[in-house]
């Protein structure tokens, strides 16, 4: 029975809707050229970039998939965020690639790639860029309503409705005021947000107690709850390469780069890195906590019955939402959801914003052939928002996800991490990469990735369990993907960075130098 | 919330959960302050630029 109460905390959750779609929709007059509606008109400061940028990085789909790793990991799940935060901080002090890439004054990624690499690798990156970016999204609808539904025991009937309605209201503030809404909005969310993450946070520690978590996830996992060395399935290649995953995020990643791209200059751009850094600690840790605390408090079947009632054959990505439908009071439950809904709307207007401002300035350059005006400019990305928006929602609603939400992320995301982050560092510091060698980077980044997930849809083979035997499951044998058995997600994530860039080098090496006059 | 607890059981985590909380709670307020001024400021040099072009 989830303690949500219609009047008091749909109240706060109305008020709290009713005034960011008054502070999106008022700063729509300030928008009258593309550079206003991509970058701002590159006007950002300091502290709304940090407030935008922690905003954007963290959705409910964060939330459900940090949470998720503190239920099957315990407290070792968080290690992504300390290698995500370490990550930022020294490529915000050191300025490496940021610094040139700020300075470039460009507005996306492959617009830079262009002067060292050619047309084609720019539009190639591109299209790139946005199949791994939309695919990564392609999740984030359906996991932010699964988690209301169950926190908030809203009918599973109006899952759709519910996302639709939503999904609605962000396009409608970031179709008509661009990175201006974005960030006015996101200054707004990131308060609600953070509030509510903070007030939660105090709750389940005060309800559940540190001890009870110790010890569970000492009951749960042993040593391996607490050090992510100890675990088979973790280790170091787990650290590895959550440590490559999270250093080419930060650095192309280009929901991230947008607020680099936005500030001022590459000195405020630096700061907002170095002030973000700790944040994406405590996006790990906090959402964390929770699960770890359902663990300690929900029986294991509850929560997978609440998986099969989604058509989830694992039921773990539910515990948090289940635990907090639980402990959360009414009146606070309200706080909850307005936070969490700040959070997805943040997320869902930067990244619609982030990838249709690639599709517009990269994918579509070739068809520029004489510029076009402000006017037309500014149609032409509000047109792709909204089909951006449609693509979401069907997406969002047909597609099942299986296995580790987080997973997932990185495997789509690593289609373009991997060659986006090697080509931009050739970009910035290697004379001799060309076209040549970025090319075949773009291509084995993509291939690898897909590859492995292909096995792992197509090829399924029996799970061992640690002395080797085939695991069985109600009379059934336990069946896992081909790759994820024979080499593991972390491996092959690793292996795709290395494979890329022995492709950049040979791929570059090999292409003529050309004849001095 | 114990907080002796979280400095002796498991002290890394219950140091780096406690500094989370602290930093994350100062934070807020402080960009929460800063984060409106800067809002005003890009509203403000936005409307100059755009009564300079027009």
């Amino acid at each position: 029975m989830t303690h949500f109460n219609w009047l008091l905390d749909g109240s706060i959750v109305g008020v709290y809707l009713l005034a960011t779609m008054a502070a999106g929709l008022m700063v729509r007059k300030y928008v009258s050229k593309v550079d206003h509606f991509l970058v701002a008109g590159r006007e950002m400061n300091v502290y709304l970039g940090i407030a935008s940028l922690a905003a954007t990085e963290f959705g409910i789909v964060t939330a459900m998939y940090t949470a998720q790793a503190g239920y099957t990991r315990g407290f070792a799940g968080a290690v992504p965020g300390i290698c995500n935060a370490v990550a930022m901080f020294v490529i915000g002090w050191t300025g490496f690639c940021v610094k040139p890439l700020r300075d470039s004054g460009v507005m996306t990624i492959p617009e830079l790639f262009e002067r060292r690499y050619g047309k084609f690798v720019r539009w190639l990156s591109g299209v790139v860029i946005v199949l791994g970016g939309l695919l990564n999204m392609g999740v984030f609808l359906r996991v932010g309503g699964q988690f209301l539904v169950v926190c908030c025991g809203m009918n599973l009937r109006y899952l759709e409705l519910a996302m639709t309605v939503l999904l609605i209201g962000v396009a409608a503030y970031t179709i008509l005021g661009g990175m201006l809404s974005v960030l006015v909005t996101d200054f707004l969310q990131f308060i609600v947000m953070s509030v509510g993450l903070l007030v939660v946070t105090f709750l389940v520690l005060h309800q559940v107690g540190w001890d009870k978590m110790v010890t569970t996830v000492q009951t749960n996992f042993g040593d391996g709850g607490f050090n992510p060395f100890v675990p088979k399935d973790l280790g170091w290649p787990f650290v590895l390469s959550n440590l490559l995953v999270n250093a080419a995020a930060v650095l192309t990643w280009q929901a991230v780069t947008a607020r680099l791209l936005a500030a001022k200059d590459s000195k405020t751009g630096r700061k907002v890195f170095t002030g973000t850094a700790f944040f994406f600690i405590c996006r790990w840790v906090i959402p964390g906590i929770w699960g770890i605390a359902a663990l300690a408090m929900i029986e294991p079947s509850v929560v997978e019955k609440i998986g099969l009632q989604f058509g989830e054959k694992d039921g773990s990505l539910f515990a948090m939402p289940f635990l907090l439908s639980q402990i959360v009071p009414a009146g606070m439950m309200g706080l909850l959801v307005a936070a969490m809904l700040a959070a997805d709307m943040s997320t869902d207007s930067s990244y619609m914003l982030t990838w249709g401002s690639v599709i517009y300035n990269d994918i579509l350059a070739p068809f520029r052939k004489v510029a076009w005006s402000e006017k037309k400019g500014l149609l032409w990305n509000r047109c792709i928002i909204a089909l951006i928006g449609v693509f979401l929602l069907i997406w969002g609603l047909w597609y099942k996800l299986e296995g580790n939400l987080w997973e997932y992320l990185q495997t789509t995301g690593t289609i373009y991490l991997a060659s986006m982050t090697v080509l931009l560092i050739a970009c910035c510091y290697w004379k001799r990469a060309n076209n040549w060698g970025a090319i075949a980077a773009i291509v084995v980044g993509a291939v690898l990735p897909v590859l492995s997930l292909s096995l792992d849809l197509f090829v399924k083979v029996p799970a061992l369990d640690a002395a080797g035997q085939a695991l069985f499951k109600d009379g059934k044998a336990v069946l896992e993907g081909w790759a994820k058995h024979n080499i593991g997600e972390h491996l092959v994530t690793i292996a795709t960075f290395a494979a890329v860039t022995v492709a950049m080098v040979i791929g570059s090496l090999l292409k003529p130098k050309p004849q001095r006059a | 919330m114990n907080i002796s607890a979280m400095l002796t059981n498991h002290p890394f985590w219950g140091l780096l959960t406690l500094a989370v909380l602290v930093w994350y709670s100062t934070v807020t307020v402080y960009v929460g302050v800063r984060g409106f001024a800067d809002i005003k400021q890009m509203l403000r040099s936005l409307k100059e630029n755009h009564d300079e072009a027009d």
